[in-house]
């Protein structure tokens, strides 16, 4: 056969393809189970567009009907009709929406089957994808192979002019309670490169683990009493990429409950002293953190967190967590929530507190499942200094204003970021069998808990999976103080 | 309740302006309720509500004042916050024409005079009656479900409830 060049194009700096652990569990069974003949299927993908990286997301499999697909080991032939058929249902899921073609390279008698694009592959696609994409301007399409021994390559398509261009992807995420990343032959990951400094640590989590943590890029919202001890917790555990947001400017009342505040950095951004402290902590190589002194929940900063895997939501109000919630769902970025609460009586002594630590991720309850959001807590949040308005003036009592000044202590939030620190581990390196839906520490009963509230099947963390750029996030630009 | 327990939970500081959401959600509300409802311009200051109100609006009949302003605020961040649980009305000094024969008291049941409620909003510094009758205590307001249509119909049933119940 004729080699072919194909129409490459550059989109982004990173291409990722990613998936609900369910579809791709479904898609991979399904098509696994017509070896050894080589299988397909269209899926319907939404894209999510950050400043670095375009991320393909799967969602809903379009079945090939009964001879839709003609296939044999090592050839497969795709009818008109399911094409058609699946352009159609594409278009009217929305502009956004793409196809993505996945099929199956499967193991013959005297090998696996690789999961690199063939010549007959490029060649078909070269032929198929123009009339994608010209049916589907304003969507990203996207083409998968499978391997029969877990491997995998991809790649997009998308039209630029009149033309059908293509790049490949560098990885695969495929997300439910926890991470897992497939790299692609074009992969840019790298090793570290004197593994021997994370020995005692690879024990737990092998080489893999370790590639994993030097290659993931976790963002931080909020680089206050959790945020700048998730972040130096992050830098010493190795992983490779940190990206930090926050707008405050540290006080020396920080000092006491935050890492990294040195005496000279009073004054500066809490963003700046976090990362002198992470760059000097950090174990992986290359290591990096960007600080933004900005709100992490702009559009500009949502745009940002796209090209996380992973993010750290440390800030100390519900309104910025609205957002960060509907990222883990709708763009598949599993997000690991801290928050602390403590009340203490009259006589200084605590009679109720409570830190948790919550894993935003397809799979688990979201936020609103488990109630740490509530339209409730919003609106009161919103009332300010004029809290409970609505509960005294009514029945004739006086308005008692509120600066919503709580205690804070190193202690609390260090727990806080050690429930979430065995929640990453678990997400990112999948320590165990299980992910639980969060990890609570209570008093006065002095116990460690886990909430056991399902996901409500009619919620945004059930139905808008994988939703994407076609889920409109609304930013929020209150004060986050996550100090 | 302040998150994470990190001290200082500062003034709440809104959108500077209402979002697009706020926007077509008062002008859904308009065109459904007929009455022209506007939404102040910036957050009453301390909070990150704005005021939603109509100038004219009929009242009960058995009130002294047979029309005015009514209105609630509503968060920056609707609709994933709702409506505060509550409405005003102005004038503030309202009454029943005749007593209510279980409390007698000339007094609107759960109403009260409140300053400083609608700063920032065309009402000016008008104080208000304002209402609380646990609109929302038999449903949560749901961010996917509910508008601000839903609301105003709490508000003005409790113009249909009995004053002492």
């Amino acid at each position: 056969m004729k080699r072919l060049e194909l129409p490459f194009g550059h989109r982004a700096d990173e291409i990722h393809i990613a998936t609900h652990r369910n579809t791709w569990q479904l898609l991979k069974r399904k098509l696994d189970e017509q070896a050894p003949n080589e299988a397909c299927a269209f899926v319907l993908i939404r894209p999510s567009v950050g400043v670095l990286r375009t991320t393909a997301v799967l969602g809903e499999i379009i079945w090939p009907d009964v001879g839709e697909v003609t296939a044999a080991p090592h050839a497969l032939e795709v009818s008109a009709d399911y094409i058609s058929r699946a352009l159609d249902i594409a278009i009217d899921a929305g502009p956004l929406v793409g196809l993505c073609l996945v099929h199956t390279h499967s193991k013959s008698e005297c090998r696996e089957g690789i999961a690199r694009f063939s010549s007959r592959d490029n060649w078909y696609e070269h032929r198929l994808f123009p009339t994608v994409v010209g049916a589907l301007p304003k969507a990203i399409s996207a083409s998968v192979v499978l391997g029969s021994a877990g491997d995998v390559d991809a790649r997009i398509w998308w039209r630029m002019g009149k033309d059908a261009l293509t790049q490949a992807a560098h990885a695969i995420r495929v997300v439910g309670p926890e991470l897992a990343i497939l790299e692609t032959p074009s992969s840019t990951w790298t090793d570290h490169p004197d593994p021997a400094i994370m020995d005692r640590s690879t024990r737990l989590w092998g080489r893999d683990g370790r590639r994993r943590l030097q290659n993931l890029r976790v963002g931080i919202v909020g680089a206050g009493g959790t945020g700048s001890l998730a972040g130096f917790a992050l830098a010493t555990m190795g992983v490779g990429k940190l990206v930090v947001w926050d707008r405050d400017i540290a006080r020396k009342e920080n000092r006491h409950r935050t890492a990294g505040i040195t005496k000279e950095y009073v004054g500066r951004p809490k963003v700046a002293a976090l990362k002198a402290l992470a760059d000097s902590v950090a174990t992986a190589d290359p290591f990096s953190m960007t600080a933004h002194q900005a709100l992490g929940t702009t559009e500009e900063a949502l745009r940002h967190l796209k090209d996380c895997d992973l993010v750290f939501c440390c800030v100390d109000k519900f309104a910025p967590r609205v957002p960060l919630n509907d990222l883990a769902y709708a763009h598949l970025i599993p997000v690991m929530d801290m928050a602390s609460w403590m009340h203490p009586d009259r006589d200084k002594r605590i009679d109720a507190l409570m830190t948790h630590a919550h894993v935003w991720s397809p799979g688990v309850p979201c936020a609103w499942c488990r109630e740490t959001l509530t339209s409730y807590r919003l609106t009161q949040e919103a009332q300010g200094k004029q809290q409970g308005i609505e509960k005294r003036i009514p029945y004739g009592l006086p308005l008692q204003d509120t600066d919503g000044v709580e205690p804070s202590v190193l202690p609390l939030n260090m727990l806080g970021v050690s429930l979430a620190m065995m929640e990453f581990m678990q997400v990112a390196l999948r320590i165990t069998d299980r992910t639980p839906n969060d990890l609570k520490f209570i008093l006065p009963e002095w116990e460690l808990d886990e909430s056991d509230r399902p996901a409500r099947p009619d919620c945004d963390c059930v139905t808008s999976v994988g939703a994407a750029d076609t889920l409109y996030i609304a930013p929020v630009l209150m004060e986050e103080d996550g100090d | 309740m302040n998150m994470s327990g990190s001290g200082k939970s500062p003034t709440t500081e809104g959108l500077v302006e209402p979002s697009s959401f706020l926007l077509q959600a008062v002008e859904e509300l308009s065109q459904k309720s007929g009455y022209p409802f506007q939404i102040s311009a910036v957050p009453v200051p301390g909070t990150g509500l704005f005021v939603v109100h109509t100038p004219a609006h009929p009242f009960r009949s058995e009130y002294t004042v047979a029309q005015g302003a009514l209105g609630f605020r509503t968060p920056f961040n609707f609709p994933d916050a709702g409506p505060e649980d509550s409405f005003f009305i102005i004038p503030c000094d309202v009454k029943l024409s005749t007593a209510d024969p279980v409390r007698k008291s000339m007094d609107p049941n759960r109403a009260s005079r409140a300053e400083k409620l609608v700063t920032g909003s065309t009402l000016g510094n008008a104080p208000v009656l304002l209402f609380s009758w646990h609109l929302w205590a038999k449903i949560s307001w749901n961010r996917r479900v509910h508008t601000l249509v839903d609301h105003y119909t709490h508000c003005i049933r409790r113009f249909e409830q009995p004053e002492h119940d």
